[in-house]
């Protein structure tokens, strides 16, 4: 234990920059978790089963009509009540999977669907089977055009691992570390500025990563 | 000029409808090894329908194409092997935007030929070379004119080295002067006695490389023959109505 001060220490710096750690971690693994559901959501939803596309579609009308903060409340809550209580920083992290898988899927689908029909039809004519076409054709171009929405995605996920809070979770994300040192200190001015802050660094980084690829591709086709 | 039935295509009686609207109606129609046939006729007759459904990229409701003994619409057929006989070139080039020319030609020999890498690039060099795309090797298709990604496809399509070649309209999304240069390399083809099947609108194109112009109307072969009876002397009203509006 430190000495009872109010005022902004470096140890609070240091509170924060953890917080930030975690909401990182909780955007990086939801963020692949989410975007392998996503993927095969988005997937067995441009096949032409019928079944797969309305069952996912209700899948993720379900996940993207309802608030998030409610989906932790009740996931965590049903979770329990089924006998299989979990630790409130695991049930937040499935949660979070969960919800950005549903926009993922959407994203994964209007990518698929770029792809004009057209030069699927010529790959399937130099005899590539269906597996073939998607991995080496549809995959590779319809990623590039729908890597941009999807790191909206990543960076609206980043913003959302806050509402976690609502469970609990420890150890504290950003936003809730945020808020304890700002019951301590009582200068939320402050400490939200320097919240924001991280949140605009964390941010920024995804964005310069995502430009980075961007640029390397389009160096790739116009030299 | 041999007849063997393992080395024609056999078009029997076929029909083909999307929905309520029927685009062939009965297609009756022999290719044989070696033979140019030149396809003309109104747009939305069925013509490039005829050549998606010779490689079944598209389904057919009644009738049989048989590509060398093997019945194409057969449930037990592999269409992808099938496909490897039949190169098809389509109007809109689809080249693949995300690789270089030479990629474009080497990756179907690598995945379905089961080449390696580097056997399949020299398959690439070689018909990048036939097309007289050696410069533009390593270039992306966005890179290159029109004509050229259209040699670009023809190369492509060759590589597999099929027996036959389909082309559908490969001219029509050209600009004027690029029309040239592919059609050159088609005559190179015809030179070395492959077997092609085009749809065209290049009247004088088909007068000059066709064994046979068939000319398609209302989902049937309507007229069928050498470029210089269906040239000059077609028998049919409707032929000579087209001809007309056309030259």
């Amino acid at each position: 234990m430190y000495p009872y001060v109010t005022h902004f220490t470096t140890h609070d710096l240091i509170f924060m920059a953890q917080g930030a750690g975690i909401t990182l971690v909780l955007t990086i693994v939801s963020g692949i978790l989410g975007t392998i559901l996503g993927f095969c959501i988005g997937w067995a939803r441009s096949t032409r089963s019928l079944i797969l596309f309305y069952i996912f579609g209700a899948y993720i009308d379900v996940i993207r009509s309802i608030p998030l903060i409610i989906q932790f409340v009740l996931f965590n809550s049903f979770m329990a009540i089924a006998g299989y209580p979990l630790n409130p920083f695991f049930s937040g992290l499935i949660t979070l999977s969960i919800y950005i898988s549903g926009y993922v899927a959407e994203v994964v689908k209007a990518g698929i669907e770029s792809v004009p029909k057209t030069t699927k039809m010529a790959a399937r004519g130099l005899g590539m089977t269906y597996l073939h076409e998607f991995f080496y054709i549809v995959l590779p171009i319809g990623t590039r055009t729908v890597f941009p929405s999807w790191i909206g995605l990543m960076l609206g996920l980043m913003k959302d691992t806050s509402l976690i809070a609502v469970l609990g979770a420890t150890p504290p994300e950003l936003l809730r570390s945020s808020q304890i040192i700002i019951t301590r200190i009582q200068q939320p001015l402050l400490v939200l500025l320097g919240a924001g802050a991280f949140y605009f660094a964390l941010c920024h980084m995804i964005t310069q990563f995502s430009n980075l690829y961007e640029m390397r591709w389009r160096e790739a086709l116009e030299g | 000029m041999r007849l063997w039935r393992a080395d024609l295509i056999e078009i029997k009686n076929v029909h083909k409808s999307f929905g309520d609207n029927a685009v062939l109606k009965g297609v009756n129609l022999t290719v044989t090894k070696g033979e140019v046939l030149c396809l003309i006729g109104a747009s939305g007759s069925g013509k490039s329908t005829l050549l998606l459904c010779i490689n079944a990229l598209e389904s057919i409701q009644k009738g049989k194409i048989i590509v060398d003994n093997i019945d194409v619409h057969a449930r037990e057929t592999t269409k992808s092997r099938l496909r490897q006989k039949l190169g098809i070139v389509f109007q809109q080039y689809n080249a693949f935007p995300h690789l270089t020319a030479r990629e474009n030609v080497a990756l179907a020999p690598r995945l379905v030929l089961k080449k390696s890498k580097k056997e399949a690039s020299e398959l690439a060099e070689k018909h990048l070379e036939y097309v007289g795309l050696t410069d533009k090797i390593d270039a992306f298709p966005s890179q290159l004119s029109g004509g050229q990604q259209q040699r670009l496809a023809i190369a492509r399509a060759l590589a597999m080295q099929p027996d036959y070649m389909l082309l559908d309209e490969v001219t029509s999304a050209l600009d004027p002067e690029l029309v040239g240069e592919v059609l050159d390399t088609l005559r190179m083809l015809r030179e070395e006695g492959m077997t092609m099947i085009a749809v065209t609108h290049e009247i004088p194109f088909a007068r000059e490389v066709a064994d046979r112009i068939a000319f398609f109307h209302e989902g049937v072969i309507h007229e069928i023959g050498e470029p210089e009876k269906m040239l000059n002397k077609p028998e049919k009203a409707r032929t000579q109505e087209f001809l007309r509006c056309i030259l």
